[in-house]
């Protein structure tokens, strides 16, 4: 079909959008100088500053050890939720179950990050827990927001499942459960990995959330590279960034990888 | 069994936030405000473990004290901040019996400071300075002539003389407090007014230039002007310098300067304090102690290049920074400069409104 | 197949423990309780704290606002409600302009990132099998990358002395002025939800019946025509889809105005963070909070209501 000029040009300056900056980022990040903008000559020196930076290191750590739990739980919880909405026709609360869940999705962050920390605050004043700010706080917010994805992705995938699997299993005497861990499970089991994916980028990726309900020496990656930004331009930032993007790059590939090798012939 | 996994996971996470109360201290401190190496050194003299967190408004030192708990041990707010945190009871009486270094405090800084915090007891000060004019001296000097004056507020205010700066960049301190000192004070006015015409004449000044600023920010502008995105900051002393021998670091072809201007500038002062429900008094109190030591105290003047309330260190101090006028001001320049005080909480709106009005134009 | 026979097959079935009696009885229940409850707990419980405090006024102490029940003395309560903080942000013209500033700002973004990303699905779609696959990775590949540091790529790019002004300076160009400015916060929204935009509106294009489009085309229509007439109607679920992606988001972001908006980029999310971090006025922001989850959240989870009930009516 005869596609003409139009589109192929407008499709390859999107790209070049989506990746001029990336690129240049990993480039200035070999920048001798501390300008980010002129080339001076070919250096490693701001990864040797980014691993030696008291701050970006222990922050990535904490990061990765937040992101992990709360997609983890956020996971089971999301599944568990997808699975009330989808399997369960009626019951009491149904609606509200339903909006509580999917709400997070269009709520702006600041909402859920105000919302939350007036939540802490006000729970310690009456309990005395959560006492102050700090990994837990940031974990039950990530838990939170992160749940309402995983249970879309899960609820989609349960929707198109073919339910005649299930009732032969529990014709054969199989209780829920053992239907539900033997069948549903493995079937389902992408969407899982897709959900959990996806919250931990989202928590990895947390800045406003993470900035109002953490605590001292809780300082996520986010809100530390976002402090770094606010003073200026970075090079040990930009070290992070293309390590990153390295990293990310590689994940994909070796996913893409796989699919075609799976991909019958 | 992936639930009871992650059920101990958590409550193996409580049990390490509550325990880390063993051996650490919560310092929450100014960016850029501190040569690190005094940090290990602290861990290495004591085995007290430190979290440095940092913050660059005062703004948000006060709505982390007052949402309660913040975790921190020792914070270091700006005097005209402090007065009115000390009278809502944020923090607690500093227990001198544990400070013997208190001996090496200036006299005269402590009288002055003694405005924010009567009789000195709950805070002492760990460094001051002024807020003035940070500018790139070429791209000045091209605009306005060799011979300009630039030690004036002019320089911000004068609509004739800033419009022909806009091109090359001017920022404001996102502060209100200095921003309208400013303004005041260039108006001939008192700095510490409460009258509201006085405050409607200020923003109508600060209004007027409005078109030629770039932006209003607080941190931003050090790494800016000594980049050259930048020309002319409205900024801290010590900020200032940091641009300029990042300028000169970096070979640059242009120079920065800082003055405070003839019509006089505030003097601050940021002050060690201990948050009312502080986790580790103790421990607070140790590393305070350990910051009034001569030869810390005079290690940080000399990396951050900011003045020090700390008179014993001035021995060690850089003779560069001591001698240089912009950090330990003469006599003379000092009579000009003058100490902010806290608002009552109506005028403070009123200023807090006003400014959101002069920076969005609502 | 016999009565007998089935009653035989009942008798065979395995007899249940007591294990399995309980949980097939609260198993339904354990299932809907718990993400409920943390639901209840962590989501609903903080918005209905955060109307209470939009209620009180801001006092300089800890916490920072009044009290809505107090003990008079030691018989009477005293409830005391304040709507002053509802009443500034109408009265207040900051508030109207920053909500309308932050649509129209998002609007715009949304236009644009409709105008790039289009022709990108389109040139997606219309690929052969092996590109598709390796063009769509290269639109989510950033997505998976931080959003902060791409924000921060696109600031170093934008910059008086960045990247695109160091270029145009090679050939004499004086600097122009990007960042801080409205223009640069179009860039920042859509750079970060682009791949929201070409995603939704791929998958609808890629479902497209080619036989349609040959046979408008068999009818003797330019192939403008047939993409106004034929693929564009169809294509608009997806176009809907990726555009309330954008645009719904980008109403309430703070941190690409915040990077790249100048002091007059009023948007609603900045004037959130601003109330509480800066003015430290709790109830302020909460009253913010909870006008900005009526006028937009609200009336999107009830359309969402109302297309899931659509979808279960078809499905039934």
């Amino acid at each position: 079909m005869r596609r003409g000029f139009f589109v192929p040009t407008v499709a390859a300056l999107g790209f070049a959008f989506l990746y001029l900056p990336i690129i240049s980022l990993v480039i200035f990040s070999f920048n001798s100088n501390r300008l980010v903008t002129v080339w001076a000559g070919f250096s490693t020196q701001s990864y040797v500053n980014m691993v030696q930076d008291p701050q970006l290191l222990p922050a990535a750590w904490l990061s990765i050890q937040i992101a992990a739990v709360s997609a983890s739980l956020a996971t089971v919880l999301g599944t568990l939720c997808a699975v009330a909405l989808v399997r369960f026709r009626r019951f009491w609360g149904r609606t509200l179950l339903s909006g509580m869940a999917t709400a997070p999705l269009v709520m702006p962050d600041v909402i859920i990050g105000l919302s939350l920390l007036l939540l802490f605050v006000t729970m310690e004043s009456m309990f005395g827990w959560p006492a102050g700010r700090g990994m837990l706080t940031i974990i039950i917010a990530h838990t939170t927001f992160c749940m309402a994805y995983v249970t879309v992705v899960v609820q989609s995938r349960l929707s198109d499942f073919d339910l005649s699997l299930e009732e032969a299993a529990m014709d054969l005497g199989a209780t829920p459960l053992r239907v539900f861990f033997d069948i549903t499970l493995p079937i389902i089991a992408p969407a899982l990995v897709s959900g959990w994916l996806l919250s931990f980028t989202l928590s990895l990726d947390d800045l406003v959330i993470a900035s109002f309900v953490a605590g001292p020496g809780s300082s996520t990656l986010p809100m530390v590279i976002f402090s770094k930004i606010r003073l200026g331009v970075s090079p040990e930032v930009n070290a992070l960034a293309a390590i990153m993007i390295g990293i990310v790059a590689l994940g994909v590939l070796v996913a893409a990888i796989m699919q075609m090798r799976r991909r019958p012939a | 069994m992936q639930k009871s996994l992650l059920l101990a996971a958590s409550l193996t996470l409580l049990a390490t936030t509550s325990a880390l109360g063993q051996g650490v201290v919560n310092v929450y401190n100014w960016s850029d405000y501190i040569d690190e190496e005094m940090l290990t050194l602290f861990t290495e003299e004591t085995g007290i473990q430190i979290n440095y967190d940092v913050f660059d408004s005062n703004e948000i030192v006060e709505a982390k004290l007052l949402a309660g708990n913040s975790g921190y041990d020792v914070v270091v707010p700006s005097g005209f901040f402090l007065s009115r945190q000390i009278e809502a009871g944020l923090f607690q009486p500093l227990d001198k019996s544990k400070l013997p270094n208190i001996g090496n405090m200036d006299p005269a800084i402590m009288e002055a400071t003694a405005v924010h915090d009567p009789g000195n007891e709950y805070a002492l000060d760990y460094m001051w300075g002024t807020t003035g004019l940070g500018y790139n001296v070429q791209a000045l000097q091209e605009r306005l002539g060799e011979d300009a004056n630039l030690n004036t507020w002019d320089l911000l205010f004068d609509v004739d003389t800033v419009s022909k700066l806009a091109d090359c960049g001017v920022t404001i301190l996102d502060a209100p407090n200095e921003a309208f000192a400013a303004a005041l004070n260039y108006l001939g006015l008192d700095p510490n007014s409460e009258s509201e015409e006085d405050l409607a004449a200020a923003e109508e000044l600060l209004t007027s230039i409005r078109p030629y600023v770039r932006y209003y920010g607080s941190s931003q502008y050090i790494d800016d002007l000594g980049n050259g995105e930048i020309c002319l900051a409205h900024g801290y002393s010590g900020d200032i310098f940091i641009a300029l021998y990042a300028a000169e670091e970096a070979g640059a072809d242009f120079e920065i300067g800082y003055s405070i201007p003839e019509e006089g500038a505030v003097k601050w002062f940021d002050m060690f304090a201990i948050p009312a429900d502080a986790p580790n008094p103790d421990n607070a109190h140790t590393f305070i102690n350990f910051m009034l030591r001569a030869d810390v105290a005079a290690a940080n003047v000399n990396y951050v290049y900011y003045a020090s309330g700390n008179l014993a260190a001035q021995e060690m101090i850089d003779p560069e920074v001591l001698e240089d006028p912009s950090i330990y001001p003469t006599p003379e320049v000092d009579a000009k400069t003058f100490v902010l005080v806290a608002r009552s909480p109506e005028f403070s709106e009123l200023m807090t409104r006003a400014w959101t009005r002069i920076k969005t134009g609502q | 197949m016999s009565m007998a026979d089935l009653q035989g097959q009942a008798d065979q079935a395995p007899r249940m423990t007591l294990y399995q009696r309980i949980t097939r009885r609260f198993g339904k229940t354990a299932v809907i309780l718990v993400p409920m409850s943390w639901l209840a707990i962590f989501f609903l419980v903080p918005f209905a704290v955060v109307f209470g405090i939009s209620l009180a006024i801001k006092k300089f102490g800890r916490p920072p606002y009044t009290e809505l029940l107090s003990f008079t003395d030691e018989s009477s309560v005293q409830l005391t409600l304040h709507l002053s903080n509802y009443l500034q942000l109408i009265t207040d013209t900051l508030y109207v302009n920053a909500y309308l500033s932050s649509v129209s700002i998002a609007a715009t973004a949304t236009i644009i990132a409709l105008l790039i990303g289009y022709p990108m699905a389109y040139f997606i779609a219309r690929s052969s099998d092996r590109w598709r696959n390796i063009l769509l990775m290269l639109v989510i590949l950033p997505f998976w990358t931080s959003f902060l540091l791409r924000v921060y790529a696109l600031s170093s790019f934008m910059r008086g002395t960045g990247v695109i002004n160091n270029f145009l300076g090679m050939f004499g160009i004086e600097p122009l002025v990007m960042m801080q400015t409205n223009f640069a916060v179009y860039v920042g929204i859509v750079y970060t939800y682009l791949p929201f935009m070409v995603l939704p509106i791929y998958t609808n294009l890629v479902k497209l019946d080619g036989a349609l489009l040959e046979a408008s085309a068999d009818l003797g229509a330019r192939p403008w025509r047939t993409f106004i007439s034929v693929t564009l109607p169809l294509s608009l679920p997806g176009i809907l889809a990726g555009s309330m992606l954008v645009f719904i988001p980008a109403i309430g972001e703070f941190v690409i105005p915040s990077l790249l908006g100048g002091p007059d980029t009023l948007m609603i999310g900045r004037i959130l963070w601003d109330e509480f971090f800066t003015n430290t006025n709790w109830p302020r922001a909460s009253a913010v909070a909870i006008v900005m989850l009526v006028v937009i959240v609200l009336p999107l989870t009830l359309m969402q209501r109302a297309r899931d009930a659509v979808v279960d009516g078809d499905n039934r």
